[in-house]
């Protein structure tokens, strides 16, 4: 077991699983694709690979969504985690599971165990990735790998200060250091692993640019411990040439500060803030983002659905989701062209501010520690953090065209011209409250939907 | 750093049940334009992690409470125990949407004050006149 070691599993845990060989073995065995192929293959085509998101507690209606889903046609599926699990509730996560299973909000994986997670592998054919928002997932990945299961989303960052209020950041760099050690293990093995980053973070008016910074270093952190697949997730966030320009900057970062040793794929989320709630116009969101998707060469797109506005969404909204999103990134749409000088300008100052705010933190001799201290000087730091870890000094508004930019930007190392450039793109600010502009920036596709007819007419 | 700044202090927090980030950062977000030095203790908070905030900034000009979810009253019962106790010895504001359901309760205002809390608000725009009718802690704040 000295592959595991890593994880530090309690002794009771790792005497449950199967030995290192029988890990490798069963992958090697599977005899079907896993993400990373489905990935490149995606890439060699120009048609992002659609993914859902999709959990239920029980077993088998987990067997029975998977299979529903899978009519669908979607090149990846999800086995989303329960938030007891998440936060290492294995326990109770277990209870609930025997006692009141529409309680959990996803599959509860450890409390069911790496058997039934083969199970869920075999029962379909497109490849399975665990969602989940664990600021320790040792334990979870552990089993991810017994259960054969090839990609596992998550970073120390990403997935803290969204999800948590008081986990320190450096200890949920070190479990995920952990994490991804083992993954380096397999790739050692010929298992290769793909680890998504979760650059969505706290889903409210991202600026591109924080995002990508904080996969970038989670993928470097990563990298040095041996992953050799790393998916870099950004979220959509309305005005399509930033959108674009965000996601096909994606590459050209990793490779002036990743290397070339380590496959990286761009992954687009679908809109994950305040969504529209008529169907019409959620199903034209979702059909937006498959056309992003495309059109900023994204490996994957995880798809919306019209339920958004409402909560979990049931299998058949969750299939016209993968539907239409494949919809928007096929074909159909080739005619659509951009002002590709405008995505470029935007790519290049998305690709400065980037560099302006990882160049200080890895100049630190200690990555994570260098990591953890950025937070805390607020040199590093994310709008709308769950976390007291991150100060939330930042202030994101959008522009005339949408476009998400800095209205403030207290401690992040700027320079003069990125700071210029965003104050200017924001023009004169009306003399309102600050507080209503950003909640109508935060509302921007409800507003939107209002001022349709189809929004009146609800 | 170590140059100082002179500001205004105030506690900010939501409720003990209540998980909800963003508001509390938006308010965040306004206070602090408007010149208040917001030490934010976030999404979930007891109403002891106030106490203590209280007891490391004790010049601060007010708590100040959310609460969305509408269990205003069970999230603040003990409330007027800790002031008695002189736990929380700055004024305290609660607003937000402070029950559950549409229709409100014409008693519920009241019913929030009696659980020892000093002012309700409506709408976060009566927020900073409110405070700066508070404000005669002017506190010096280390910046940087």
């Amino acid at each position: 077991m000295g592959e595991l070691a890593a994880l530090e599993l309690d002794r009771r845990v790792l005497a449950e699983l199967p030995d290192w060989s029988d890990i490798i073995g069963h992958f090697k065995a599977a005899g079907r694709p896993s993400v990373v192929d489905v990935l490149r293959a995606a890439d060699r085509t120009g048609r992002p690979a659609v993914q859902p998101r999709c959990g239920v507690a029980d077993h088998a209606a987990m067997l029975h969504l998977l299979g529903e889903l899978e009519q669908a046609d979607p090149a990846i599926l999800s086995v989303t985690i329960d938030s007891h699990t998440r936060l290492k509730q294995f326990d109770t996560a277990h209870r609930l599971l025997t006692t009141r299973p529409a309680d959990l909000n996803g599959y509860p994986l450890v409390a069911h165990g790496w058997a039934r997670g083969r199970e869920l592998v075999s029962s379909v054919s497109a490849p399975l990735e665990v969602r989940h928002g664990s600021p320790d997932a040792r334990q979870l990945f552990a089993i991810t790998a017994a259960s054969g299961i090839t990609s596992f989303e998550g970073g120390g960052i990403g997935y803290n200060l969204p999800y948590s209020k008081n986990v320190p950041i450096r200890d949920s760099l070190r479990a995920w250091q952990a994490v991804d050690r083992v993954c380096g293990e397999l790739a050692a093995e010929g298992v290769v692993i793909d680890r998504e980053l979760f650059g969505t973070l706290t889903a409210v008016l991202m600026p591109p640019s924080i995002s990508i910074a904080i996969t970038l270093l989670e993928a470097i952190a990563a990298a040095r411990e041996g992953v050799r697949c790393v998916s870099l997730a950004y979220p959509q966030g309305g005005e399509v040439h930033q959108d674009v320009a965000a996601l096909r900057s994606i590459r050209p970062l990793a490779r002036r500060y990743l290397g070339d040793g380590v496959e990286v794929f761009p992954v687009l989320h679908e809109f994950m803030g305040a969504f529209p709630r008529t169907t019409g116009f959620a199903n034209s969101l979702i059909l937006l983002g498959g056309l992003v998707a495309r059109l900023g060469e994204a490996a994957k797109v995880i798809n919306k659905t019209n339920h958004e506005a409402y909560g979990l969404p049931d299998a058949p909204a969750n299939g016209l989701g993968i539907r239409t999103t494949a919809v928007g990134a096929s074909d159909l749409f080739d005619f659509v062209t951009l002002d590709e000088d405008r995505v470029a300008e935007e790519a290049h100052w998305i690709q400065r501010e980037v560099g302006e705010l990882v160049e200080p933190v890895l100049a630190a001799a200690d990555l994570a520690g260098g990591i953890a201290a950025a937070f805390a000087d607020g040199s590093l730091d994310i709008p709308f953090s769950a976390s007291a870890h991150a100060r939330s000094a930042v202030v994101p508004r959008r522009d005339r065209a949408g476009a998400i930019r800095y209205g403030g930007h207290d401690g992040l190392p700027f320079s003069a011209s990125t700071r210029r450039r965003n104050a200017e793109l924001l023009g004169d600010q009306p003399g309102r409250p600050l507080i209503d502009l950003v909640s109508e920036d935060i509302f921007y596709f409800i507003g939107k939907e209002s001022a349709t007819s189809a929004g009146r007419a609800r | 750093m170590g140059d100082r700044t002179v500001n205004r202090l105030v506690i900010l927090g939501v409720a003990a049940s209540d998980a909800h980030v963003v508001a509390n950062q938006l308010i965040a977000m306004h206070l602090r334009h408007h010149g208040f030095h917001v030490v934010n203790l976030g999404a979930c908070t007891p109403l002891a992690e106030f106490a203590d905030a209280w007891a490391a900034h004790p010049d601060a000009v007010a708590v100040i409470i959310g609460s969305l979810n509408g269990h205003a009253r069970q999230d603040l019962d003990g409330l007027a125990e800790l002031r008695a106790a002189g736990r929380i010895g700055c004024p305290v504001v609660v607003g937000g949407n402070l029950s559950v359901g549409s229709t409100k309760d014409p008693q519920l205002r009241q019913r929030i004050l009696d659980l020892g809390v000093d002012h309700v608000l409506d709408d976060v725009t009566e927020l900073v006149p409110l405070l700066d009718t508070l404000g005669a802690h002017i506190v010096e704040v280390r910046g940087g």
